[in-house]
């Protein structure tokens, strides 16, 4: 139904005196039809375009694939002025190599990414991209997308985190930046007026790479927890992140270095599954951690039983994605 | 007249074959004069598919296509000229003292026509279906999360939900009581006391104790009917100072009964026009916002719209009853029980609705379709703050199902029997007694039931296809291990009640009217998805012989047929369409008779034809019709019930029905999520009277079943409803539905029952929770004692490699 149309009803009849049965379209002359509103939608053609545009209306919102957006403007919790609508944009719908780098444009949809040439050159983020929710979902729903809404649950961000991925930010006048995803999803900076993020840059690592996520269901539903893990063997590095359990990623870097001191680069790289379980567990204590015991020595207050819970599924997800990545 | 018949009967099957050929188009291929049914030979007949009507054929829905294009219009899409828009304010806490409520802010906005609070109420101060105990807006105390304080009419829906935020209301909050253990000691929450039913049922010897005896604790959570469809009306005031509502209510006549009496206006001045149903499993709409909308018409003399946002539907409609359950099974050392001990807590929420015929459901089917001597079961409804309890589909018996089957499965472990076995030496059949000491008259074939499932081959595992396509729990990109996985095998038998209980008067009327090639059925039964309006028309074709029938949409002008719950109208709204089809049919047969000089047993309507029993005469239905309308208008109202006496014993229901299901988990017992891989049922029907509609209404009740086994949950905190919306409540989608296998439906007529026919939704519905929890606990060996199952409690302890 049309409740974010712009346009006031202005026509307020008293229909007790029009209450027309007359007009032939049934009791009380009702109809199906409402009347539908125009709304200002700028459809740039370049990311330069797409930036102008928000600079000349700094009231506007910028949307993508608009799954989380425009669930809000349904739900009335955003009524946006303008909208500057990037689906047009083709330089950032695809992806290109640089430098031992892919540099993914932001408008890449996640149905894009769940397929198989892709999870070919970045596996983990194939597999995010596919767990992301339903066909619907991941057909609209864009990397860049997923990266500012920054939703706790969202499934490509502890994948970014544990590839250490740089975000090149388009600002007015052309002008380009590049932050660290974690930056931008920790807070430490953020996108200024006018600032779009344009690219992603993920570095190749020609290695197994594994995201697992728990929901509370068969079907696509949010993640409880989440677990990104890379092996980088050029530089003999774990990276693990997992998702969900807090406001952003968390990287358990001790783990990483920890595990990745057992690992033989040069060998089969397997390891037993006491180890697995042992690094399992140290991420999830990690990510989960105890209260602090208080200073005076009495007893230490205990987690409630979710939370145990919890940390025993971020164990369970981080113990397989390891083993699973070795494999 | 033999020729003649013999043409139209040409035309019937030719506008068979060719599906929407235009009446009175050619007589193909067998205008030859031939007074055969066949053909002539030689004469090449088109492969004839029969289209389906009657009885026992799978007539499609009439609305099927539009609902699938996209056409249907819904009560959200209502729209008339010059209409206005209205929000309400809802209260943000579970309780608080009004201490003044100030709509100024609000009535100066620009745009804002009207704004209503309980001062401008006309009528009746409460209103509720049985008990008259609700506020239409809370005057001096709110009792729940969401409870109307006002509503306001503007020009514009924007404006009017800003007019509505800009009321100020002062609070002072009060410790809202959200346990419902602590009902009984607090103070009271409403002029009407905590405790608004208590059934202590005693049955047998109270004093008998088994050689075994098993304890359990059982709680289930808060499911929500969750409708596609938000609740949505539009109010129109009509000239002679009345008004209509147009708003796709499930219970018209009850809610103009509520509306008339808040608004202080004659019944016959106010009109509930049912429309746009998107289907119900429970009473549909809030009458909060239907009663909002007239007050707002009357006020404003316009038309006033609601739609409402699927945060204030979670909020205001009445939900599952949160039941906290202790149970004690008695029984001998061969397994056949001895005594039931239970303790039913209902949590009613802050209002009494129905929870009254809840409880007396739980507290008689406390036991199960088990055959028990002795038992002793107490049940309470109590008010809380805690969001509002009503009727959904299977309640009270959707509760002790979870409990009394997870009691079986802990007294099989406890006497090394399996549970199956266990079961099958306890069932009821017809003519055993219930707790309530009621009779069981209608068929009873549990036993047969369960015989069917456990006979039913299990599901295979997928050991031939690769790891990598094995549907694991938690999905198909999810992290399921394959050495994690258990499977484990459950089962539930469950029964539910039909129709209104305790001496609820049933009753419904329904006209049939004939004219020229087709039948009109008046009658306001809400079709709910239920099937009814399919039906209606499989009656009538089975009745009158004629092939298009339409069903007339529902409003109050026309005499009451029931909410639409309890399998209602397939038993009396459709007995109801039957007498007045055979009305018209005697109608159509008496000249016929009389004039051959037989009676009108001996002719018979087939496809439009009438034919007697020695085949000399035959006509068709519109020819004896001869231009004529034919309008017969009859009632069904089954046998009378009692109410529950203080003891709880009493014949309070009409009918049974009982359901075997068998259930295939597979549980991640690290991570403890679950997949129902199977649900394997065994129904019993009566008679099947639309196949494929049947099993549609069979896979719909497992699926809701299953929502409420594992993941649907509407969680509070002290009373605030969290995450009111479907990413927070989550409902089963189609990857978490399970290969829903029916392998039986017992046909055993019910004699009672017009057709012989029981309804069907519910018992699924009540059956499969308990099938999920039975087999979780096989997989896992965990007790499973809450619903939903929470993945925490799907741990298994011990993970051997």
């Amino acid at each position: 139904m049309c409740q974010s149309c712009h346009v006031r009803a202005v026509s307020t009849y008293r229909t007790a005196e029009r209450n027309s049965r007359d007009t032939g379209e049934g009791a009380a002359g009702l109809t199906t039809h409402a009347p539908q509103a125009s709304q200002t939608v700028t459809l740039p053609a370049s990311l330069d375009e797409a930036v102008a545009a928000l600079t000349a209306m700094p009231t506007a919102v910028p949307v993508a694939g608009g799954t989380d957006l425009m669930a809000a403007v349904n739900a009335g919790l955003l009524r946006p002025a303008a909208l500057v609508g990037l689906g047009r944009i083709s330089e950032i719908r695809g992806w290109q190599y640089q430098d031992g780098h892919a540099l993914l444009g932001a408008g890449l949809t996640l149905a894009r990414m769940g397929r198989p040439d892709f999870a070919a050159l970045i596996p983990g983020l194939a597999a995010a991209a596919r767990a992301a929710g339903p066909p619907q979902i991941r057909n609209a729903g864009t990397l860049g997308g997923n990266i500012v809404t920054s939703a706790p649950t969202g499934d490509t961000l502890p994948v970014l985190a544990a590839l250490e991925a740089t975000l090149i930010i388009a600002g007015p006048g052309g002008a380009r930046r590049e932050i660290p995803v974690s930056h931008l999803l920790a807070g430490r900076e953020m996108l200024h007026p006018g600032e779009l993020v344009g690219f992603v840059r993920v570095p190749l690592l020609h290695a197994p790479q594994t995201f697992l996520k728990a929901t509370g269901r068969t079907g696509p539903g949010r993640a409880t927890a989440s677990v990104a893990l890379v092996l980088d063997p050029a530089r003999r590095n774990v990276r693990c992140a997992v998702g969900a359990v807090a406001a952003m990623p968390l990287r358990p870097l001790e783990a990483e270095q920890w595990v990745a001191s057992l690992i033989d680069w040069d060998g089969e790289r397997g390891l037993v599954p006491e180890a697995l379980t042992a690094f399992g567990d140290y991420v999830a204590a990690a990510c989960i951690p105890d209260p602090v015991p208080p200073q005076d020595g009495s007893e230490p207050a205990t987690l409630p039983p979710a939370a145990l819970h919890l940390r025993r599924t971020v164990a369970a997800l981080a113990r397989r994605a390891l083993g699973r990545a070795l494999s | 007249m033999r020729e003649r018949s013999e043409r139209i009967r040409g035309w019937v099957r030719a506008e068979r074959v060719r599906g929407r050929a235009k009446r009175g188009v050619g007589m193909n291929g067998t205008t030859d004069g031939a007074v055969t049914v066949t053909p002539a030979a030689g004469v090449p007949v088109p492969p004839e598919e029969p289209s389906p009507h009657g009885l026992g054929v799978s007539l499609p829905p009439a609305d099927a296509s539009a609902k699938t294009e996209g056409t249907f219009p819904y009560a959200a899409d209502l729209w008339a000229e010059g209409l206005l828009w209205a929000a309400v304010l809802r209260s943000p806490h579970p309780r608080a003292r009004i201490v003044s409520i100030d709509t100024k802010p609000a009535a100066e906005m620009e745009g804002v026509r009207a704004v209503v609070t309980h001062g401008d109420v006309p009528g009746d101060a409460g209103h509720g279906r049985g008990v008259a105990d609700r506020p239409v807006f809370a005057k001096d105390e709110v009792r729940h999360h969401g409870e109307p304080i006002a509503a306001v009419a503007a020009d514009h829906p924007d404006t009017a939900r800003l007019a509505a935020a800009a009321i100020a209301v002062e609070y002072e909050v009060l410790e809202a009581v959200t346990d419902p253990q602590l009902a009984f000691e607090a103070e009271p929450l409403h002029p009407d006391g905590n405790l608004i039913r208590h059934i202590p049922l005693r049955f047998g010897d109270p004093e008998a104790v088994g050689e075994v005896m098993v304890e359990g604790f059982y709680r289930i959570g808060r499911q929500d009917p969750a409708p596609i469809g938000a609740e949505a009306g539009l109010a129109v005031p009509r000239p002679d100072g009345g008004v209509e509502i147009y708003t796709a209510s499930t219970d018209p006549h009850t809610d103009r009964d509520l509306a008339a009496a808040s608004f202080g206006l004659d019944p016959e001045r106010v009109k509930v026009v049912v429309t746009g149903v998107p289907g119900a499993t429970a009473d549909r709409e809030d009458p909060g916002i239907q009663l909002s909308l007239g007050l707002l018409a009357l006020r404003t003399g316009c038309p006033v719209k609601l739609a409402a946002t699927r945060e204030e539907s979670f909020l205001a409609h009445a939900h599952r009853h949160p039941t906290l359950l202790r149970y004690r099974h008695h029984a001998d050392a061969e397994g056949k029980l001895v005594k039931v001990e239970a303790q039913i807590l209902m949590d009613a929420g802050a209002y009494a609705d129905t929870s009254g015929e809840a409880l007396a459901a739980a507290v008689s089917f406390a036991c199960g379709p088990y055959v028990v001597p002795h038992a002793v079961v107490e049940g309470w409804a109590v008010r809380t703050n805690n969001p509002p309890s009503g009727h959904m589909r299977g309640e009270g018996a959707m509760q002790v199902c979870a409990a009394y089957e997870g009691q079986m499965d802990k007294l099989a472990a406890q006497l090394g029997l399996e549970p199956d076995e266990l079961r099958m030496r306890n069932v009821m059949a017809t003519g055993d007694l219930l707790p309530t000491g009621q009779t069981v008259t209608c068929p009873a074939p549990v036993a047969e039931l369960l015989r069917a499932v456990k006979e039913a081959p299990l599901p295979e595992l997928p050991k031939d296809t690769p790891e990598a396509e094995w549907l694991l729990p938690g999905g198909p990109e999810g992290a399921g291990e394959p050495g994690a996985v258990r499977r484990g095998v459950g089962y539930a038998l469950g029964m539910v009640h039909m129709l209104g209980a305790e001496g609820t008067d049933e009753v419904s009327t329904a006209t049939v009217k004939v004219s020229g090639s087709v039948a009109t059925v008046i009658c306001a039964a809400v079709e709910t998805g239920s099937g009814f309006s399919t039906l209606a028309r499989q009656i009538v074709q089975e009745t009158l012989g004629v092939e298009e029938v339409h069903v007339a949409g529902v409003d109050t002008d026309q005499p009451p047929a029931g909410p639409a719950c309890h399998g209602r109208h397939t038993w009396v709204s459709g007995g109801a369409v039957e007498r007045a089809a055979k009305m018209v049919r005697t109608q159509l047969l008496q000249p016929l008779a009389h004039k051959f000089g037989m009676s009108t047993e001996l002719l018979s309507i087939t496809d439009g034809k009438i034919t007697s029993y020695d085949g000399v005469l035959s006509t068709t239905v519109a020819e004896a019709l001869d231009g004529k309308e034919l309008w017969a208008t009859a009632q069904c109202r089954p046998h009378p019930t009692e109410p529950l006496d203080e003891g709880g014993q009493g014949d309070a229901f009409v009918g049974l029905a009982f359901c075997a299901i068998r259930c295939v988990a597979d549980v991640d017992i690290e991570l403890g999520t679950i997949r129902v891989v199977e649900m394997t049922v065994a129904q019993d029907v009566g008679r099947v009277l639309n196949p494929v509609q049947l099993q549609a209404r069979i896979e719909a009740g497992v699926t809701q079943g299953l929502g409420a086994a594992l993941m649907e949950n509407l969680r509070t905190t002290r009373g605030q409803v969290r995450h009111p919306d479907l990413t927070g409540y989550a409902l089963p989608t189609a990857l978490d539905a399970p290969d829903i296998r029916i392998v039986k439906l017992v046909e055993e007529r019910d004699v009672v029952a017009p057709f012989g026919a029981k309804p069907v939704s519910a018992v699924p519905v009540v059956t499969s929770p308990a099938a999920v929890a039975s087999a979780v606990r096989a997989a896992t060996g965990r007790p499973i004692g809450r619903l939903p199952i929470r993945p925490q409690a799907a741990v298994a302890q011990t993970v051997q490699p």
